[in-house]
This record gives C-alpha cells, sequence and structure tokens, in this order.
C-alpha cells in the first residue's frame, strides 16, 4: 500500500468525480487497487455508496474493508452514446455498464464496466471478478467474466 | 382507511399551457412560464392581486418563484416554494399550502426548455451555455436517466418482455398525442418504426425517452369552497403522495417490486375511495417507458411482469392505443414520450382537463375520476387520484 495522499492530492487525482468526507476513502482504496467498500463495526452491514452512518443501526463507527469484487451481473446497459471517457468509442462497439451484486452481502451492488467480454456475453446473472484498468492517469476498477476451474 | 384530511379540500379553478414544440424560438422560460401563468389565472377568473403563493419547481435554467412574483406584479406572497423537479413534488406543496392556511390561492407553474446537454440546437443557444449542466462523469453510471435502462434490462431478464411490449408504450402515446393539438410528435409511428429506431442506452432506444421541449403548463389552487364561487366545474385532488423507500440509490434498489411505484401505490390505496374500477382516465408518467409498465402493474391493473400481455389485450386496434376495459384510455394527451418532456406536468393538465370536460376528440364521455402516477422508481415516485365534484 502507498502512503495516503492528503484530500488536495485526492482531488486532483480524480478530476472528474465530486468527492467529499464521506466518500474520500473509497478513492484513496482505488489508488492502491482496493474497492473498500463500507462497513459497520457495530452491525457488521455493508452498503453502497459509502453514507456517514450505517442506515441499518445508526452507527458512526464505519470502517471502508476491502470486498473480494466477486460477483454476479444484476442490472446491464449497453451505451450506444454517452459521456466520453478516454479508453471507450462508442462508434467502435456499445459500451456496457453492469451492476454487479457483490458476494459479501445480497443485495449490496457496485457499477462499472466489464472488459474481456464479448457484448452477447454481458448478462444479468455472468459471475465477475475484479480488475483494474487506468482511466485519466488513476486506477479504476472493473470486471470481467470469472470462470470457475 | 389511512389519515386524509385533505381529501377533496383543495381544487383546481386554472389551467394555462403554452403548447410545446422543439423550439419555442428566442422565447426564455420565464417567458414561456409567464404565458402559462397568466392564462392560469385568467381561466380561474382571477387577477394578479389574488395570488398569494407560488410554487414551481427548480428546473434548469428555469425562473424561481420570487421571480415570477416579480414578472408578474404578484402584490403580496405569503408562500413561495421550489420542490424538486417532477410535477407533483409541486403539486402536494401547493396543495398543503392551501389548505393549512399558510396561502389562499397558488400559482402553480411548469416550464420547460431543451438543455444544451440533451438537444443539439439547444446547445448551439448562446443564451443556455451558463445553464448548470447535468454531467455524468464516467460512462460507467446508473445516474438518473441510465438507471432506468439498467432496471428494463431486469424486467426483461425476470419476465421474458419483449421489445414489443416497450413498443406499444410509445405506439399508444403517439397515438393519443394525434388527437392532441399541444403535443409535439404527432406523427404516425408503427411497430416496424418503433423496432427500427436508434438504440441509446439498450435495452432502450430513442422511442423509449421522452421528448425535449420548450413549453409551460401552469395551475390556480385553491379551497375547494372558494372554488365553488369561482367555477362550475372544480376539479379537486381527492388523494396525494409520495413514495420513497430506504435503498433508493439507483443501482441498490431493492428490486422491481420493492421501490417508490408501491409506496405510492399502498398510501393512495389507504387514503382514496376512488379505485380502478372508478377510474376513467389514468396517466402514468412516461419519461422512459419501462416506467409506464411499472405504473401499470404496480398499480394492480395486472401482474408483475404482466404489463405486456394485459397491453395487447386492452388494445384497440382502430384506435391505435389502450383502452383499458375498452373504456379506460392511457394518457390521452400523449404523455411525455409524444407530448413533450413535461415531467408530468402534462399529466396533472390532461387529468384536469379530462374532468372538466374539456377534452375535445379525445374526451372521455362523462370522466369523473382520473389516477396519476407520476415519476420513476427512484427518488420522484408520486400519485394523486384527481376528481369533478
Amino acid at each position: 500500500m502507498s502512503e495516503p495522499i492528503d484530500d488536495a492530492a485526492l482531488v486532483e487525482r480524480f478530476p472528474y468525480v465530486r468527492i467529499d468526507h464521506d466518500t474520500k476513502h473509497l478513492y484513496r482504496g482505488w489508488l492502491d487497487q482496493r474497492l473498500l467498500i463500507n462497513r459497520c463495526d457495530g452491525c457488521a452491514r455493508f452498503h453502497h455508496p459509502p453514507k456517514p452512518v450505517c442506515p441499518s443501526c445508526w452507527s458512526t463507527s464505519l470502517t471502508p474493508t476491502e470486498v473480494s469484487g466477486r460477483g454476479v451481473i444484476h442490472l446491464t446497459i449497453l451505451l450506444h452514446q454517452g459521456p466520453p471517457a478516454p479508453d471507450v468509442d462508442y462508434e467502435k462497439s456499445p459500451h456496457p455498464v453492469v451492476t454487479v451484486d457483490l458476494e459479501e452481502q445480497a443485495g449490496l451492488r457496485f457499477t462499472s464496466t466489464v472488459i474481456d467480454c464479448p457484448l452477447e456475453k454481458v448478462r444479468i446473472g455472468l459471475p465477475v471478478e475484479l480488475r483494474w484498468i487506468e482511466r485519466f492517469g488513476a486506477p479504476f476498477p472493473v470486471f470481467r467474466p470469472r470462470y470457475t476451474s | 382507511m389511512s389519515r386524509n384530511p385533505i381529501r377533496d379540500q383543495v381544487a383546481i379553478v386554472g389551467l394555462g399551457t403554452t403548447g410545446f414544440s422543439r423550439d419555442a424560438g428566442g422565447r426564455s422560460s420565464k417567458s414561456l412560464a409567464c404565458e402559462a401563468s397568466i392564462g392560469a389565472i385568467r381561466d380561474a377568473g382571477l387577477v394578479a392581486k389574488d395570488i398569494d403563493g407560488v410554487v414551481g419547481p427548480l428546473e434548469p435554467g428555469g425562473p424561481h418563484p420570487h421571480e415570477m412574483c416579480a414578472a408578474l406584479g404578484l402584490p403580496q406572497v405569503t408562500h413561495f416554494s421550489s420542490p424538486m423537479p417532477v410535477a407533483l413534488f409541486s403539486l402536494v406543496n401547493a396543495m398543503n399550502a392551501v389548505f393549512s392556511g399558510a396561502c389562499d390561492t397558488v400559482l402553480l407553474y411548469y416550464a420547460y426548455q431543451r438543455l444544451p446537454w440533451n438537444s443539439r440546437s439547444a446547445a448551439a443557444d448562446p443564451f443556455r451555455r451558463h445553464f448548470q449542466i447535468g454531467v455524468v462523469p464516467v460512462p460507467e453510471s446508473t445516474f438518473a436517466a441510465a438507471a432506468y435502462a439498467a432496471w428494463a434490462s431486469r424486467y426483461i431478464h425476470e419476465y421474458g418482455a419483449r421489445r414489443e411490449d416497450f413498443g406499444r408504450i410509445a405506439l399508444n402515446m403517439r397515438a393519443n398525442a394525434r388527437r392532441n393539438p399541444l403535443a409535439v410528435m404527432r406523427t404516425p409511428l408503427t411497430m416496424e418504426g418503433y423496432l427500427r429506431a436508434r438504440m441509446i442506452r439498450e435495452p432502450l432506444c430513442m422511442l423509449d425517452m421522452d421528448v425535449p421541449v420548450d413549453g409551460a403548463d401552469a395551475f390556480v389552487l385553491t379551497t375547494t369552497e372558494r372554488a365553488r364561487g369561482l367555477t362550475k366545474n372544480p376539479v379537486v385532488i381527492h388523494a396525494a403522495t409520495h413514495g420513497l423507500v430506504d435503498t433508493n440509490d439507483e443501482d441498490q434498489l431493492p428490486s422491481l417490486k420493492r421501490h417508490g411505484q408501491h409506496v405510492v401505490v399502498e398510501a393512495l390505496r389507504a387514503k382514496s375511495d376512488i379505485w380502478l374500477s372508478d377510474v376513467d382516465v389514468f396517466l402514468p408518467y412516461d419519461g422512459f417507458s419501462i416506467i409506464t409498465l411499472g405504473w401499470i402493474e404496480n398499480f394492480g391493473w395486472c401482474q408483475p411482469g404482466g404489463a405486456g400481455r394485459f397491453l395487447e389485450e386492452h388494445w384497440d386496434d382502430a384506435a391505435g392505443c389502450v383502452m383499458i376495459d375498452g373504456r379506460v384510455p392511457v394518457n390521452p394527451h400523449g404523455g411525455s414520450l409524444s407530448e413533450g418532456a413535461t415531467r408530468g406536468s402534462g399529466h396533472l393538465r390532461e387529468a384536469v382537463t379530462q374532468l372538466r370536460g374539456d377534452a375535445g376528440e379525445r374526451q372521455v364521455a362523462g370522466a369523473r375520476t382520473a389516477l396519476i402516477g407520476c415519476g420513476g422508481f427512484f427518488f420522484n415516485s408520486q400519485g394523486a387520484i384527481l376528481r369533478r365534484l
């Protein structure tokens, strides 16, 4: 793990995101290629996106906790047009957006894209795992199909 | 029966609209709002000094209530408020203000302008460049509009829905818009045309999304008691509600069987003496076709996942639109998909127009009750039942 950077430097690394005191841990985790999801120290429930209190028990004692990034696709979109990104070319191919049910807790979901996957395989129910790509010079979490051995 | 002391106590006594177009020309959204507002106040038989409440949603580039007060020269206003967009937030705010005595007579206005990020011609308008941009930072987002495509994929997955099921929503709105002179999209649409339309956020195509427009609607609300002295046909709000569940972040929604619409339906059902068999006009929001499929199922017109078959069974081939039980039209004004993207003020206006008996060739004979399901699944679900006294 690298040395944690200060808030100003964090904002500079992710100029395209509106980071605040509730979400800063999530993005600090990205710099170390770790997907950190808020978990309550009291009731052990995860929640996402990050909130200042645990929605289940109102504890403010929350720990951004690394999750495996394994899960199953719950929702899909194929963007035929959309917001620009340096690694996305809508002219060439629709860009998949997937919401993944993470294995740590039912209904705990994370949304990103899926790589190394033909579009016809981007389907609800597909098992996936976490990978990291570079986006605007910083790590960005994505999924790819998970093949069980 | 749930507590609902406001039942039938607040009336809509004035209506004004500019109609809707892809380009209203060199006019500000305030100008459109003023035209609709003056129309509504005059329609109610009132003048500027009678208006002591002003409510209108926060729309990008749209006028604030104090600006409307200044533009229209309303001399003394005791309640003014700007709720979130989507029509019934403002309706309920205005209704509560009248009932509580915060004011006696409210001007409720909705002004829409095509925005630089959803209209190429609007982007070319130098006067619209300063509008706050609804930026989505990365493609990998279920923010706002994208979320409906995401949950449409789930709907297809869970129920085996076909594209034609979504297509019928678009066809119904277009056929109805052809009978509405205010509507922007009035050219005929066939299923082949729908299926050929450009994909935007697959599984949703261009014709599953509402049409950005320029235009405005306005209403005047007052107590039902006062309304009886103003008009012979007051339309009253029988019940109205919002609906929200805890995990309402778009991608964290519990399921298609548990979201804001379900809260709306349960609350409305508990507050109302009137339910589906009494409804003469059904006005489900259609900012995206999937929202309409949701309202049809969640109100209980059919089972979850059954909307496609329901539309087919209740399809009027001659008219090219849905007529539930041969009697109840769905968005007879053409909805947001074909009248124009009014975030529900069009649905509210059509309810009042039908209940007054003023809907011309699309009038539902003897309409007494209208059911509105407004907004989507996440944080703007709303519903209302309006009736003629």
